[in-house]
């Protein structure tokens, strides 16, 4: 019974963040086929596809976590025979689920259509890059509404996360690795770019895992 | 002897502002307790230590046999908890709050959830961000009577409910614990509700209990004795007096021990008794806390 727990709380989440999902697929996907449409449509539709990521983000654990303890829905759910551990790890689960399948559709399908267009290739490891930095962003907001009381560190964190992402860009643009292969026909995945990539990962994941188990071993949930 | 259904003992909890202190609690099977205190009293505290949501700082706590908070997966199982400032899923359906809960209770009985429903008066398809206050705490009980749990938690379930909600819920209340296996732990400031529906009841203030007993020794033991003094003399000094006030030749004394020998005492000190009123719960509970804290700040 309490095993099975879990997975019916991450069906619940999953249900309640089902149109925000939704949402955010239609949106990432007018973006990505705005693609191949030349210089002006790909830079709109790249931007579109960032935008709707950083929306979805936002709506999900905003209204996943921090609403459902802001109106006290939390203390309907831990009524059930639920543990705190077993809360922390479902909301975290299906949080990550609710944003991380869109993106890796959404991201699948930004390279399918710039392999299978005349976008240049050379473009998809700043993309990924950026998208990668995107799933980091997502884990740290969740990491930080798991762990926080209050509202306004997850607001710092969106507000911090919103205004890197308009800095991470240009920054990787002046980056040689970057700028000299963006325009040609083969993707090349320099190390430079792997590694940062790896420590976007890195970030998100630890930040998560520390969040999760700072909030099992907490001694109050209300 | 069978095992309490709750059983507190030495349980603390600190908090920068407010310390619950020394709380031993017991509650049986089959009883209603009423758990009243004033606004920041520690009621909703004590309510979250026993659904394991907060974890004390020290002494022990069973629900059901279980060991709180490691256990309260399992105890959880058999309890209904209902608070006041609960909320469910705005945009969503009582309806898909019941079949949530029944995926998550097997001993959901969905034709008690049905006249639950009739009984409150309540539709499954209405949104519950429509609700009022009252059809939203109706329906939160609903979510926490349907799988006939063996103890419900209720914190402060009445408040600002209507006078045709309130007897609706208590009815249902009473109803409930009609099964003498289960047992019914109901905070409120609401003396008149307590006093109609409970079998017990708990004082608590200042995060520390003042009094439990139950309902009909309270109600026996307090009385308040209107006296006529003598002319010379000063209001008698009667076992358990915790309030005296005189006025000329007049005094009340309120009394937490009243039994026929005060009728003794006061007439060798020449006073004669005027009138000796019964107290309402509310007044036992006013003069109860003000004399504890008479007591505490002196």
């Amino acid at each position: 019974m309490s095993g099975s727990m879990v997975p019916r709380l991450v069906l619940k989440d999953l249900y309640l963040t089902r149109w925000m999902v939704a949402g955010s697929m239609a949106g990432g996907v007018v973006g990505i086929a705005m693609l191949p449409f030349g210089a002006v449509a790909a830079y709109v539709g790249g931007v579109s596809l960032l935008c709707t990521l950083v929306i979805l983000n936002i709506t999900v654990v905003m209204s996943a976590v921090v609403q459902e303890r802001k109106d006290k829905v939390l203390l309907f759910v831990l009524s059930l025979p639920v543990s705190a551990a077993q809360q922390t790890q479902a909301k975290a689960l299906a949080t990550t689920i609710a944003f991380v399948v869109p993106w890796l559709l959404l991201t699948a399908a930004a390279a399918v259509v710039i392999e299978a267009s005349g976008v240049p290739n050379g473009i998809l490891p700043f993309l990924v890059t950026v998208l990668v930095y995107l799933l980091a962003y997502h884990w740290v907001l969740l990491a930080v509404a798991l762990v926080t009381e209050s509202n306004s560190w997850p607001a710092t964190v969106i507000t911090v996360g919103n205004i890197s992402v308009n800095f991470l860009i240009p920054y990787l643009l002046g980056w040689p690795s970057v700028y000299r292969h963006m325009k040609g026909s083969a993707a090349i995945w320099t190390s430079d770019l792997l590694a940062l990539i790896g420590v976007e990962l890195l970030v998100g994941i630890v930040a998560l895992g520390l969040a999760i188990v700072w909030r099992t071993r907490r001694p109050d949930v209300i | 002897m069978t095992e309490p259904v709750i059983e507190l003992a030495g349980v603390e909890k600190a908090f920068p502002f407010f310390r619950l202190s020394d709380i031993h609690l017991r509650l049986e099977a089959g009883q209603i307790m009423g758990f009243v205190g004033p606004n920041g009293a520690g009621k909703s505290t004590t309510i979250r230590l026993l659904m394991g949501m907060l974890r004390q700082d020290r002494g022990e706590i069973r629900v059901l046999g279980r060991s709180m908070p490691r256990d309260q997966a399992a105890a959880k199982r058999d309890i209904g908890f209902v608070s006041e400032d609960m909320r469910l899923y705005g945009g969503t359906t009582l309806a898909w709050h019941m079949r949530f809960v029944a995926s998550v209770r097997p001993d959901w009985d969905p034709v008690y959830a049905d006249l639950l429903l009739r009984r409150f008066n309540l539709h499954a398809g209405q949104a519950i961000k429509a609700l009022s206050h009252g059809e939203r705490v109706k329906a939160t009980l609903l979510l926490a009577l349907a799988h006939r749990p063996r103890l419900l938690l209720l914190d402060e379930p009445t408040t600002g409910l209507d006078p045709v909600a309130r007897h609706e819920v208590l009815a249902e209340l009473m109803d409930a614990v009609q099964d003498e296996r289960r047992a019914i732990l109901f905070s409120s400031h609401n003396t008149q509700d307590v006093e109609q529906i409970s079998d017990a009841i708990t004082f608590l203030d200042r995060g520390r209990i003042i009094e439990s007993k139950d309902k009909e020794t309270f109600l026996d033991s307090w009385r308040r004795v209107h006296l006529e003094l003598p002319v010379s003399g000063a209001a008698p000094d009667l076992p358990g007096a915790v309030d005296t006030t005189v006025s000329g030749r007049t005094a009340v004394i309120t009394t937490r021990t009243y039994t026929p020998d005060v009728h003794g005492a006061c007439e060798r000190t020449g006073a004669v008794i005027r009138d000796v009123q019964r107290m309402t719960l509310e007044e036992i509970f006013v003069a109860t806390v003000m004399s504890n804290r008479r007591r505490q700040d002196a």
